[in-house]
């Protein structure tokens, strides 16, 4: 666009200006504003992550933001178009990415997740609000497959003794066994697991306030955790073991992938039925994958599937207007 | 004649019959080679899989192949040394994997009562995962085990008991998979051993 | 029917780029996507392809004057499902291991529709000598397009080009993910927008993809 023979006279006339979603009526609601927010939210799962996993959460923050601020700048240079960074999606990006990211990851695995959550995840598409999947997901899938002994359980174990939790299993690897971590450890986040995941109380705080500055839809993490929970109590029933909806809800990635990831704007549907069952979805997706696959923990590939369904989410729930539905005309 | 089906259809039905007659004669002249190829495939293995090679890759043994005949038309393959004395058994085991059909080899001593190799036939497990089950030492753990009690394949790590085997981590389906292709074929060749006929 | 359209060199050299069969005209993409994990694969496909495309169109050019419209499609199925059941045989006798890994992709070359394409386009109205040059260009830049996809998985998904290790899995942690589905379905993503990228017209490229 930077063509100025091709550029048209300035129309005289008013303007609509059309901007990519988050579609707000609100002034004050701006990609950027709602960008910053997250962030504040996202500083308490981070400081969480860096009392438990300390040197390993900057390498792994500072490779991810790094990345995808570098790779969003290359690209938008490659299209002469501004650099984006100052809506700040890329920031939010890179820090939820690293955040899902395992403590061991090497440097070029970090790289290339980073690089693909905002080529392949966010950029393919045309940019911030076209894109179907949550990048920083796109990202984790590709090295999840790619890499497979980067990211997979192994990579979170090691027997060096600086920093104790490291040398446990991640609690959901060892579901139901003799080594599942107390409750506790999983609420104030002293065990092992993704940077981000460790802690409940931090998820949880940083959650409810993006609900509350409505960043985040409500609805979401809400349908999120009732299924879940809805779905590990009748597992509970049938068992007969104690507490397992808890272990659940605190375990893995599950609140922070409730209140952070699903609730991604530009990839979750637009009326509020539609995002509670969105939620819904993810919720028993995860649940289904934690109980029933191969894989210890299912959250990214919930995101991702639920993601895939949202436009149809949104032609379920078309809103009925004041007045009463819109006639179908005949053709 | 020009209306008439013939004189639509003549075109049509001359060339597939020239085209069934090529075919009739690639068939004739290549399957000879082809049932060899599958053939050769397993005789290839049998040294391996009865233990018959040194440490420098030799054949220590020369066998011969008697093809015997299970009463529901599958194959067994006795490796016979020069003396007449049965070397061991060779018998094929087929099931599915996490993907696809998995293909097995598997060798046996000559009274059928010791796994003595494995290998994969054909496999389409995925890469880096299940593919592994091609893996020298995940093959490995299948020599010696007790072919009476069959083997069982374990996540734990040291695998405890005799005739565990340890499953490779990220595909434990493919491991598993494997463990029970390799228990129905012995099984099954155990219960038959002594219906066999010799095959022609 | 007479004898119309391009001429025998310009059937070639159109099959190599401009109308290239797989960046092109987006024909076969079932091997395309599913026998590239490896070059050696993607070659024998590649001449399997061959093989079947320039006797396909040799038959049907020399028989163009005695096809009847309407029946015109089972007579080229006919031919191609002739030539691939052949290649699929020889395949069978002579690379039996390679035969094996091609698995059911042989067979599925008579529903490729690269070669029902150039029955239609090019055999059944032109001669003899168009037609041949035309299966020829026609299936260099089947190869072409095939090894490109296939360089880039095998590189990065192995290591390896050809079976011959480039980069040392010691220092080099190869892309899983490069040799399974997705990586065939990303890079010819990838390398499809670089090739409508690279033959843009000079002036729109500063211009970008963006609406107007």
């Amino acid at each position: 666009m930077t063509d100025k023979t091709d550029k048209p006279t300035a129309p005289a006339g008013p303007v609509t200006h059309v901007a990519p979603s988050p579609h707000v009526g609100d002034r004050s609601m701006t990609t950027r504003r709602m960008m910053t927010d997250v962030l504040i939210a996202l500083a308490l799962p981070t400081i969480a992550a860096a009392i438990v996993f300390r040197q390993h959460l900057l390498w792994q923050l500072l490779g991810c933001v790094g990345a995808a601020a570098v790779t969003e700048a290359l690209f938008a240079a490659a299209r002469r178009k501004p650099w984006s960074i100052t809506d700040g999606s890329a920031v939010v990006t890179g820090v939820i990415l690293a955040l899902s990211l395992p403590w061991s990851c090497p440097w070029y695995v970090t790289g290339i997740a980073a690089v693909v959550a905002v080529v392949l995840g966010k950029m393919i598409f045309g940019g911030l609000g076209q894109n179907i999947f949550n990048p920083a997901m796109v990202g984790r899938a590709f090295v999840m497959i790619g890499f497979v002994g980067a990211m997979g359980a192994k990579a979170y174990v090691t027997s060096d003794p600086a920093i104790d939790v490291l040398t446990q299993a991640t609690p959901m690897t060892v579901w139901g066994s003799e080594e599942f971590p107390r409750l506790g450890a999983l609420f104030w986040g002293n065990t092992n697991g993704s940077l981000g995941e460790t802690s409940a109380i931090a998820c949880l705080i940083g959650g409810l306030f993006l609900c509350i500055r409505r960043t985040a839809a409500w609805q979401i993490p809400a349908g999120v955790l009732l299924s879940a929970s809805v779905i590990a109590s009748v597992v509970d029933l049938s068992s007969g073991e104690t507490m397992d909806v808890l272990k659940h809800l605190f375990g893995g990635a599950l609140l922070f992938g409730a209140f952070f990831i699903a609730t991604d704007p530009v990839t979750s549907p637009l009326t509020p039925k539609g995002k509670f069952i969105f939620g819904l979805g993810i919720g028993s997706l995860v649940m289904l994958l934690r109980l029933l696959s191969n894989y210890p923990e299912g959250v990214m590939f919930a995101v991702l599937l639920m993601n895939g369904l949202v436009p149809l989410i949104n032609r379920w729930t078309i809103p009925t207007p004041v007045g009463g539905p819109v006639p179908v005309r005949k053709t | 004649m020009k209306d008439s089906y013939l004189g639509q259809a003549w075109l049509v039905l001359s060339l597939a019959l020239v085209f069934g007659a090529a075919l009739a004669g690639v068939q004739a002249g290549l399957s000879g080679r082809i049932a060899d190829n599958k053939l050769n495939e397993t005789y290839d293995q049998i040294p391996y899989l009865l233990d018959l090679i040194d440490d420098d890759g030799n054949v220590t043994v020369e066998i011969t192949v008697k093809i015997w005949r299970t009463p529901d038309d599958k194959l067994a393959y006795q490796a016979v040394d020069p003396n007449g004395q049965a070397v061991g058994w060779v018998i094929k085991g087929v099931g599915p994997g996490f993907q696809d059909r998995i293909e097995l080899l598997i060798g046996l001593d000559p009274e059928a009562e010791t796994i003595t190799g494995l290998f994969v036939l054909d496999q389409k497990e995925t890469p880096a995962l299940g593919n592994r089950i091609l893996e020298d030492w995940f093959r490995e753990q299948f020599v010696g085990k007790d072919a009476t009690k069959g083997v069982v394949v374990t996540r734990a790590s040291p695998v405890a008991a005799d005739n565990e085997v340890g499953a490779i981590s990220g595909a434990t389906i493919s491991s598993l998979a494997v463990g029970d292709i390799v228990n129905a074929a012995v099984k099954d060749f155990r219960a038959r051993k002594g219906d066999l006929e010799l095959k022609d | 029917m007479a004898n119309d359209g391009p001429a025998p060199l310009e059937r070639f050299l159109n099959g190599i780029l401009p109308e290239n069969p797989v960046y092109r005209q987006l024909l076969g993409m079932c091997p395309t996507l599913a026998v590239t994990g490896n070059m050696k694969a993607a070659m024998t496909m590649s001449a399997a392809v061959m093989f079947v495309m320039i006797c396909a169109n040799l038959i049907t050019s020399s028989i163009r004057h005695l096809l009847k419209p309407h029946l015109r499609i089972l007579v080229f199925v006919l031919t191609i499902a002739t030539f691939v059941t052949i290649a699929d045989r020889v395949l069978a006798a002579y690379l039996y291991q390679m035969s094996k890994e091609l698995g059911p992709y042989i067979p599925l070359i008579i529903v490729n529709c690269i070669i029902i394409c150039r029955c239609e386009v090019c055999a059944s109205r032109q001669g003899l000598g168009a037609a041949a040059f035309d299966a020829v260009g026609q299936s260099i830049g089947f190869a072409l397009a095939l090894a490109s996809i296939a360089t880039v998985r095998e590189i990065l998904g192995a290591g390896t080009w050809f079976g011959i290790t480039l980069l040392s899995e010691s220092w080099w942690p190869v892309w899983g993910i490069m040799v399974l589905p997705p990586g065939a379905f990303i890079t010819l993503g990838f390398l499809l927008g670089g090739v409508n990228w690279l033959s843009m017209p000079r002036g729109k490229k500063s211009a970008g993809c963006g609406v107007r």
